[in-house]
């Protein structure tokens, strides 16, 4: 029965590994641009969250849809106003860029909210459901559906919408769209901001289970990237992959040779995709 | 070019303005007969929170006996004046720092970086300078066991935080008999799950679990359920606030329950207490100082009463014991330079070691490896969202009241 705990933590820790990294991934895959404002952006996500729910007795999931519009257009404003400018400049100059910015959203955290942990608690709580002595929380098991909800949101946008259409065909061909008429930079910019608004929305529903504070936002920025690489850059389905195996290998690393050693054994598992399989488990040749 | 120079000069006039006013102060503080004591400080990186509760000890001190006209040194009052260099939470940067608080900002004495890693780090610069340091947060006994003579710390060894839990526990809980310990592999949260892991075998307690867990791991599950498999009686985890608020918030989720659940070092603050809400009732702690604690003492604060009443004035919240551990550093630090009547470093060291005295922090005396041997650190319980103390000495006056009663529910009820 242990083994079959084992696996079902594993696999919504896996969702909510993809639900951190799928805005992430987004960006990486189709601006070429590795946002390390990324895990801030998921810490103000569950600030938000945490305000809402203390100002207005807001649950997290009306937060959601608080959250997606407003990070949405703070993303896209960041992409429109600066990113754009240094698009084309070599990664690293966008890499040190979104440092910068990252550097700047994480302190005034700090300043504004201190870096004290807090713990956003709903009354009643959520529990947990239990079936055959296997128990999962409630609040991970909604984190879980609405990953999985944004994940195939994202999907269809990306493959039903005319906007997603052209985010597709600029991560195929910068250059192709461009002589198709596609208006790159707008394009970016929609790119920044579905990115920002599916960090944001991941932190509201992070707020429910990690404590809060501007330092753990390295912590989702480093499993997003562990995910991006492991499943496959720009891919909506590979950040799902992604995630899931990294919680898999964590899990069973975990309980077989000790907790200490399970990330040691996820970034082994990182080292060995970057060098066999660098375009992740379900991603293209080509976009690695 | 000349109107380019002009307007840049022009432009600069401003900078300057601002820098001649920042150094304004300075020049007056040299004027002034100082004691610059050093701080280095993890004020930015993952360790920043703690740098922020050090400083707030500290300053208190520093604000207090200024308050009071300034240290008496021979008849003569010097203000106090703390000098702070940021280390960016990394250990070798202390040891810079350190060097360059003595040699650079020539400060009179030191505090300890935060910390037993980088306390004992930067203690090899201060011993070469033979500059008195007190060490606020440095618990580990292999801080104090290098032979230095200028290092003193406030923390006693790890062992004697978890040998009165065990035995209490062993009294309290009689069917406690298997312990599972989670630690944080991190310097001072395995050092402690290292002391229980002893504790406990010597109390003839089973160990049946004893895992360390990696710094930055957000989830706990299959540590958690190994746990659960093996139905300890005593779950003992350490780590701090944030790993402490997840693993209890995992444990219940997991519907994981044990008689008793100690949990150290996030109990000791109220962030913990808040964040865990309903889930960190009857959790058991220990910590070196409590403020519910009541002494009266000798050193500027008075009683510890007062230091919490200030405290409160000050900052708007309770000092939890490593900003009191902080305050006490400075406080020691004066009483033993006005015995000594002089600002010589080797003298003031002496009075340090010679030091016997009853402060708002309990008794301080330092043994012969320079950490204090003179406190009986407090065992705590959360009950009805506030901590419970359970004071080891009765000579410790004013938890007579309903102590018994305290004691008697301490540790009872703790099914979690």
């Amino acid at each position: 029965m242990q083994a079959v705990q084992i696996l079902i933590n594993a696999l919504v820790l896996g969702c909510l590994y993809a639900c951190i990294a799928i805005g992430f991934s987004l960006v990486w895959g189709v601006l070429n641009v590795i946002n390390l404002i990324h895990g801030s952006f998921i810490v103000l996500g569950a600030y938000l969250a945490f305000g809402l729910y203390h100002a207005l007795l807001l649950s997290p999931w009306y937060a959601v849809v608080i959250a997606a519009p407003l990070f949405f257009v703070f993303g896209y404003l960041l992409q429109r106003l600066l990113l754009n400018r240094v698009i084309t400049a070599p990664v690293l100059v966008t890499l040190t860029l979104t440092f910068g910015l990252d550097l700047i959203l994480n302190n005034a955290m700090i300043y504004f909210f201190t870096a004290d942990y807090r713990k956003l608690i709903l009354s009643p709580p959520l529990g947990s459901v239990s079936l055959f002595h296997v128990v999962v929380p409630v609040d991970r098991l909604i984190a879980t559906v609405s990953a999985l909800a944004l994940t195939g949101l994202l999907y269809l946008l990306l493959r039903r919408s005319r906007i997603g259409r052209a985010i597709v065909a600029v991560r195929l061909d910068r250059d192709a769209a461009v002589l198709m008429g596609v208006d790159v930079k707008q394009v970016y910019a929609i790119a920044f901001g579905l990115g920002a608004a599916l960090a944001g929305c991941a932190g509201v529903l992070m707020a429910l289970i990690f404590p809060i504070s501007p330092l753990t936002s390295s912590a989702y920025l480093g499993k997003a990237f562990v995910v991006c690489v492991l499943g496959g850059l720009g891919s909506v389905s590979g950040a799902l992959a992604g995630g899931v195996l990294l919680a898999l290998v964590e899990g069973i690393g975990a309980t077989f040779v000790g907790p200490s050693l399970a990330t040691t054994l996820s970034f082994v598992l990182l080292i060995v995709f970057l060098i066999a399989r660098p375009q992740g488990l379900v991603g293209r040749k080509g976009f690695e | 070019m000349n109107r380019t120079f002009f307007a840049r000069c022009t432009r600069l006039l401003p900078v300057l303005a601002m820098s001649l006013a920042a150094a304004a102060p300075l020049s007056r503080a040299a004027a002034e007969d100082v004691i610059r004591f050093g701080a280095p400080l993890p004020i930015t990186g993952p360790l920043a929170p703690e740098a922020v509760k050090q400083q707030q000890g500290y300053n208190l001190w520093a604000e207090e006996a200024n308050k009071a006209g300034g240290i008496s040194v021979g008849g003569k009052k010097y203000k106090v004046e703390i000098v702070y260099v940021d280390y960016q939470s990394s250990t070798p940067r202390a040891v810079q720092a350190t060097e360059q608080m003595i040699t650079q900002d020539n400060v009179n004495f030191l505090f300890g970086a935060f910390g037993s890693g980088a306390a004992k780090a930067a203690s090899t610069v201060s011993e070469k300078y033979k500059v008195p340091t007190l060490a606020a947060t440095a618990s580990s006994v292999q801080v104090y066991d290098q032979g230095y003579k200028y290092l003193f710390g406030t923390f006693t060894p790890n062992d004697t935080l978890t040998m009165p839990l065990t035995k209490i526990i062993q009294v309290k809980v009689p069917e406690v008999k298997k312990v599972a310990i989670l630690a944080r592999n991190d310097l001072f949260p395995l050092a402690i799950a290292q002391e229980m892991e002893k504790s406990a075998k010597a109390a003839g307690l089973e160990v049946v679990y004893f895992e360390k867990y990696a710094i930055g791991t957000i989830d706990h599950s299959a540590a958690l359920s190994a746990i659960k498999s093996l139905s300890p009686q005593w779950i003992f985890i350490t780590g701090y606030i944030n790993d402490l608020l997840l693993a209890r918030k995992q444990m219940v989720d997991q519907e994981i329950k044990a008689p008793v659940v100690t949990m150290i070092a996030g109990p000791a603050y109220q962030e913990f207490i808040d964040g865990g809400g309903q889930s960190a009732e009857n959790i058991t702690s220990a910590s070196w100082w409590h403020p519910a604690e009541h002494y009266e003492g000798e050193d500027i604060f008075g009683s510890t009463a007062n230091f919490v009443k200030l405290f409160k004035a000050k900052y708007g919240s309770e000092p939890d014991y490593g900003q009191a551990s902080a305050a006490l550093c400075g406080a020691l630090f004066q009483m033993a330079i006005e015995k000594a009547g002089t600002l010589d470093r080797d003298k003031v060291r002496d009075e340090l070691a010679k030091l016997d005295v009853v402060t708002f922090f309990g008794p301080v005396r330092f043994g012969p490896t320079g950490q204090i041997n003179s406190l009986d650190p407090p065992v705590f319980q959360i009950q009805g969202g506030k901590p419970i103390v359970h004071v080891p000495r009765c000579h410790q006056a004013g938890r007579a009241e309903g102590g018994g009663e305290l004691v008697k529910r301490l540790f009872r009820g703790a099914r979690t």
